[in-house]
């Protein structure tokens, strides 16, 4: 006669360690990432090493390597930019605006602007940066 | 008499609705949010290089000239950090002025800004372009 070994019983997988895994990396990811209006068009920041750290808040225009501006993820044109940025800052001046610039665009599309925001009564415009070399 | 009701067995709550809402949400933050590390350097404003600075004393001024290649310049020559580093521990007030050519990058602003800093300056201020050339 064959004596058959009583098959043991695999243990169930504890769904709660996959629940566990699943909530810290939904809080590394809230965490670590920034959750701003990225721009429609490519925009690589340029590098450099002596900037601050940047706080969140505030309303980004980003600027392509040839010129065309988006303002909170939209394109839109100059005109419109500073119109919407001038409703934004009427009352809020404090605004904290950030400008996006591709590190190839030339600066004629970008110190002017920045120039205009200030005129419109913004206390701090920004230029976007990432650490690194340059 | 009273008559109970046999209760019937408490039904579990399924986990597997609050993993589905939890991966969800996951892939919600994992797509939109963006992972730069970004740094920021005032450009206008009361923070800005210069900006709000009051001309009590006369400070010397050096202007520095950023070319439309990403060339810069001091006093028409090739700008050398050594030498502006040893001018700015003659006199660590120095007043660097830049002016950039409108057909620079934002690169080459934001390497010759390190260049700068990384020489001592202290007050930097950047010329504006009032006008598209």
């Amino acid at each position: 006669m064959k004596l058959g070994r009583p098959r043991r019983r695999t243990p169930p997988e504890t769904i709660i360690a996959l629940i566990d895994v699943v909530f810290f990396l939904l809080i590394f990811f809230m965490l670590v990432g920034r959750m701003d209006a990225s721009a429609p068009f490519d925009v690589l920041p340029p590098t450099a090493q002596s900037g601050a750290d940047m706080p969140g808040g505030g309303v980004t225009v980003s600027v392509s390597a040839d010129g065309a501006l988006a303002l909170e993820g939209g394109v839109m044109a100059r005109v419109g930019v500073l119109k919407r940025l001038a409703e934004r800052l009427d009352g809020a001046p404090d605004t904290l605006v950030r400008l996006n610039a591709d590190r190839g665009a030339p600066l004629r599309h970008v110190l002017p602007l920045a120039a205009e925001i200030e005129a419109l009564g913004a206390h701090e415009v920004v230029l976007v940066l990432t650490p690194g070399l340059p | 008499m009273r008559i109970s009701r046999p209760t019937g067995p408490r039904a579990a709550i399924s986990l597997v609705a609050m993993i589905d809402v939890l991966m969800i949400l996951l892939v919600f933050f994992m797509v939109t949010s963006t992972y730069l590390d970004l740094d920021m350097v005032p450009l206008a404003g009361a923070e800005a290089p210069g900006g709000g600075a009051g001309g009590d004393a006369p400070v010397e001024r050096v202007l520095v000239r950023l070319s439309a290649d990403g060339g810069a310049f001091l006093r028409g020559q090739p700008l050398d950090p050594e030498v502006l580093r040893r001018e700015l521990e003659r006199e660590p007030a120095l007043d660097i002025l830049v002016l950039p050519s409108g057909q620079a990058s934002v690169q080459a602003l934001a390497g010759l800004m390190d260049v700068l800093v990384g020489a001592g300056a202290q007050r930097l201020r950047i010329v504006r372009l009032e006008a598209q050339p």
